[in-house]
C-alpha cells in the first residue's frame, strides 16, 4: 500500500489524508457529541451534589470588559482553569477555602474560550470577588504600586477612560462566579 | 538524468540543461529573511519586558500583550513559513527534473503573502486579536491566507503531476503532506473555532497549535532536512525504507495529540489519556527520521567543519530529537504537572522552532541563495559567526528557560509560596533570557545581512 505512493501521487495524496482524518475526527468531532458536559451550562442546586450556582450568559457590560481583556492580550499571561491538582485549588483559593476545580460546563458562553497556556501571572478562573474596585483601579494604573516585584504591564489609559475601566472590573467580577464557592456570600465588590 | 542549473548560471550550463527561474523563490526567501530581522527587533524588545517591565509601556500599542502575538505570527508566517515555502519553489521543480508549473503565479503568491504579513503588522499592534493562539489574524486575513495556501499548492501539485522522474523522493511526499494537511489544520483552528465555544472550542483551537507545529512546520521542515543534508554532504539517503517509516507514522500519529495542552484541565479525561498515548508514539516517527540522517552522515561529519549549511542542519536535526523528546515526557501527567504553564513551555517551543525549524530554513537558503543568483556567499566567516551566535544563544535560551521553568513549577506546587514570590524568583533566569535573546539576534542580523548582501552584491563573483 505505501510502496505504491513513491510513484503514484494521488495515492500517496488518498492515504495522507485518510490517516489524518482517523485521528482528526476523533479528537474533534467526536468528543463534543459525547460529553455533553461541553456544551450543557453549569447548574446545581443541590449542596448534596457539590458546589452549587448556574452559569449565565454575560452581560453587556462583561462583555465589553471582556473584549478589552481579549483585545490587550492578558490571556497570554494569564490562564483560566483550576485544574485537577491541588497545586491550583489550594493556591487559587481565598482565606482557606480551596477553590472548586474548574469544568467544561463553566465555560459554555465563553467565545473565544480563555483558557490560556502560560502562568506568567497567576491564574484568574476564581478571581471574581477577591479584589475590590479600588483594588482594580490601583493595580490597572499601576501593578507594582500594590504588588512589589509584579511585572505586568501597567494600563493607565484604562483607568483614565471610564467606561473600560468599569467593564474590565465587571467581567474581572465574574469569573469563576457561576459556582458559588465563597461561604456566605463572601464576595467583594 | 538531465542536468539542472539556476537560469543566473546559465553560462555555466551545457547545452540540453533545464534552467530554472527561480523567480519565485528569489522574493520568498529575500522577504522572509527580511521579517526575520524585523521580528527579530520585536523578539528582543519582548524579552527585556521581562526584566524591565516599565520599559516602552507608555503606548497601548507596545504593551506586551500586543507585541507577543506579533512576534509569534511574524516569526511563523512571515519567517518560517515563507522561507520554507521559498525552499520548496526551489527544491520541488530540481527533484520533478522540471521548471516550476507557473512562475507567474508564483509571484503572484509571494506578492499576496506579503500583504498578509503587512496586514498582520497593523492589526495586532492596533489590538485586532481573535483570542486564539497562533490564530490572532482577523478572518479577512485568514482568508487571504487560505487564498495563497491554495496558490501555493496548485503550483506544487502541478509541478509534481508534470514530473519527469516517476518515483518521488521523501521530500516530495513530505511537501505534498505539510499542503493538504496544513489545509485542513488552518481551517479547524481558523474558521471551525467560529462555530464552538468554550471546552469544545478550546480543543478545536489546540488541534491547530499543535498541529501547526507537527503537521506544517515538521513535514515541510523535514522536506528541507531531507533534501539538503544529502545535498549539502554530496552523500546519498541512508534508508528509503525507513523514511517511510517515518513519513506514514506522522500522517497517522500527530493529529490526535491536541488535547495534551489541556492535561488536567477542564476537558475529558479519555480525550487527555488519547492524547497522551499518541503523544508517547511521537517517538516512533522521530526516532526514524533521526536515525535516518544521523546514518547519512556516517563517515561524513567532517564536512561540518567546513560547510555552515551542514552544521545548521546536523545541530537541527539534535534540537529536533530533544524537542521531541521533551514533548512526549512533559504529556505525562506527572511531568506536566510539573512544566506545564511554566517557563518551561517557551523553552521547548524555542527549540522545536528556532533551533529546530529555523536552522533548517537557515541552512536551505545559505545553500540555495548563492546558487539562485550564481555568486559566492559574501562571507563564510560571517556565516560561521552566524551559526555560532545562534548556537550558543539558543542553547543559552533553551537551558535558561528550562531550569527555570521546572523551578517555577517546583515553586507553584508548594503552595505556601506566594505568587508573586515565583515570579520575583525569576528575574535572574529573565536576565540570562535577555542576553541570550541578543546574541541569537546577532546570528539573525549577521544571517540576514550575509545573505541579502550576496543577493544585492557584486554581480562579478561567481560562486564556486
Amino acid at each position: 500500500m505505501f510502496k505504491k505512493a513513491d510513484n503514484n501521487a494521488l495515492w500517496a495524496i488518498g492515504i495522507s489524508l485518510v490517516l489524518f482524518f482517523i485521528g482528526g475526527i476523533i479528537t474533534t468531532v467526536v468528543p463534543p457529541l459525547v460529553d455533553t458536559s461541553w456544551s450543557k451550562p453549569f447548574e446545581n442546586r443541590d449542596p448534596a451534589k457539590g458546589v452549587t450556582g448556574k452559569l449565565s450568559p454575560l452581560t453587556d457590560l462583561q462583555k465589553q470588559g471582556r473584549a478589552i481583556y481579549v483585545r490587550e492580550g492578558c490571556w497570554y499571561c494569564h490562564t483560566q482553569q483550576i485544574r485537577t491538582l491541588l497545586a491550583d485549588t489550594k493556591r487559587y483559593g481565598w482565606r482557606g477555602v480551596d477553590a472548586p476545580i474548574s469544568t467544561p460546563d463553566e465555560f459554555v458562553y465563553d467565545d473565544p474560550h480563555m483558557f490560556g497556556t502560560k502562568r506568567t501571572g497567576p491564574d484568574l478562573a476564581r478571581v471574581g470577588g477577591k479584589y475590590d474596585t479600588q483594588w482594580h483601579r490601583t493595580h490597572f494604573r499601576n501593578p507594582r504600586d500594590l504588588v512589589k516585584g509584579s511585572i505586568m504591564p501597567a494600563y493607565p489609559w484604562i483607568v483614565a477612560n471610564p467606561q473600560e475601566f468599569n467593564a474590565m472590573v465587571a467581567y474581572l467580577q465574574s469569573l469563576g462566579r457561576s459556582k458559588d464557592w465563597r461561604p456566605a456570600n463572601d464576595y467583594e465588590k | 538524468m538531465q542536468p539542472q542549473f539556476s537560469k543566473a548560471e546559465a553560462a555555466n550550463a551545457p547545452e540540453g540543461a533545464i534552467l530554472h527561474d527561480d523567480a519565485t523563490a528569489k522574493w520568498f526567501l529575500v522577504s522572509s529573511v527580511a521579517y526575520f530581522f524585523i521580528v527579530g527587533i520585536i523578539a528582543v524588545i519582548i524579552a527585556a519586558k521581562f526584566v524591565w517591565p516599565d520599559l516602552m509601556g507608555t503606548m497601548s500599542w507596545l504593551t506586551y500583550g500586543r507585541l507577543r502575538p506579533l512576534h509569534v505570527n511574524g516569526m511563523l508566517f512571515g519567517w518560517l513559513l515563507a522561507a520554507d515555502m521559498g525552499l520548496a519553489y526551489y527544491v520541488i521543480p530540481r527533484l520533478c527534473g522540471v521548471k516550476l508549473w507557473s512562475e507567474k503565479l508564483g509571484l503572484a503568491t509571494a506578492a499576496l503573502w506579503n500583504v498578509i504579513i503587512l496586514g498582520a503588522v497593523v492589526t495586532l499592534l492596533a489590538g485586532v486579536n481573535q483570542g486564539w493562539e497562533y490564530a490572532e489574524l482577523p478572518w479577512y486575513l485568514d482568508v487571504l491566507v487560505v487564498v495563497a495556501w491554495i496558490m501555493f499548492g496548485i503550483n506544487i501539485f502541478m509541478t509534481v503531476a508534470n514530473r519527469k522522474y516517476q518515483a518521488m523522493y521523501v521530500t516530495i511526499w513530505y511537501t505534498m503532506g505539510c499542503i493538504l494537511w496544513t489545509a485542513f489544520v488552518y481551517l479547524t483552528g481558523n474558521f471551525a473555532t467560529l462555530f464552538a465555544t468554550g471546552t469544545n472550542q478550546a480543543n478545536l483551537n489546540w488541534m491547530y497549535v499543535h498541529n501547526a507545529v507537527g503537521l506544517i512546520f515538521t513535514p515541510i521542515g523535514l522536506a528541507i532536512a531531507y533534501y539538503f543534508i544529502p545535498r549539502a554532504s554530496n552523500t546519498p539517503l541512508h534508508s528509503h525504507k525507513l523514511s517511510m517509516v517515518g513519513f506514514w507514522s506522522l500522517a497517522f500519529v500527530y493529529v490526535w495529540t491536541g488535547a495534551h495542552h489541556m492535561l488536567h484541565g477542564p476537558i475529558s479525561q479519555w480525550l487527555q489519556t488519547i492524547s497522551i498515548a499518541f503523544s508517547l508514539m511521537l517517538l516512533i516517527p522521530v526516532w526514524a527520521v533521526v536515525y535516518n540522517l544521523f546514518a547519512t552522515m556516517k563517515g561524513q561529519w567532517h564536512q561540518l567543519r567546513e560547510s555552515v549549511p551542514l552544521k545548521f542542519l546536523m545541530s537541527g536535526v539534535v534540537f529536533y530529537l530533544l524537542t521531541c523528546f521533551q514533548g512526549p515526557m512533559h504529556s505525562l501527567r506527572t511531568v506536566n504537572a510539573i512544566v506545564s504553564k511554566t517557563d518551561w513551555i517557551p523553552g521547548h517551543a524555542h527549540m522545536a522552532v528556532l533551533g529546530c525549524f529555523s536552522f533548517f530554513a537557515i541552512a536551505g537558503t545559505y545553500y540555495a541563495v548563492p546558487r539562485i543568483w550564481n555568486k559566492a556567499l559574501h562571507s563564510d566567516s560571517l556565516a560561521n559567526w552566524s551559526y555560532w551566535m545562534l548556537m550558543i544563544g539558543g542553547l543559552g535560551f533553551f537551558t535558561t528557560l528550562w531550569l527555570g521553568g521546572f523551578w517555577q513549577g517546583w515553586q507553584w506546587n508548594n503552595v505556601s509560596i506566594p505568587f508573586i514570590d515565583t515570579v520575583i524568583a525569576l528575574k535572574p533566569i529573565w536576565i540570562v533570557r535577555f542576553v541570550s535573546g541578543l546574541m541569537m539576534f546577532t546570528g539573525i542580523v549577521l544571517f540576514a545581512y550575509n545573505i541579502l548582501a550576496t543577493a544585492l552584491g557584486n554581480p562579478e563573483e561567481a560562486a564556486v
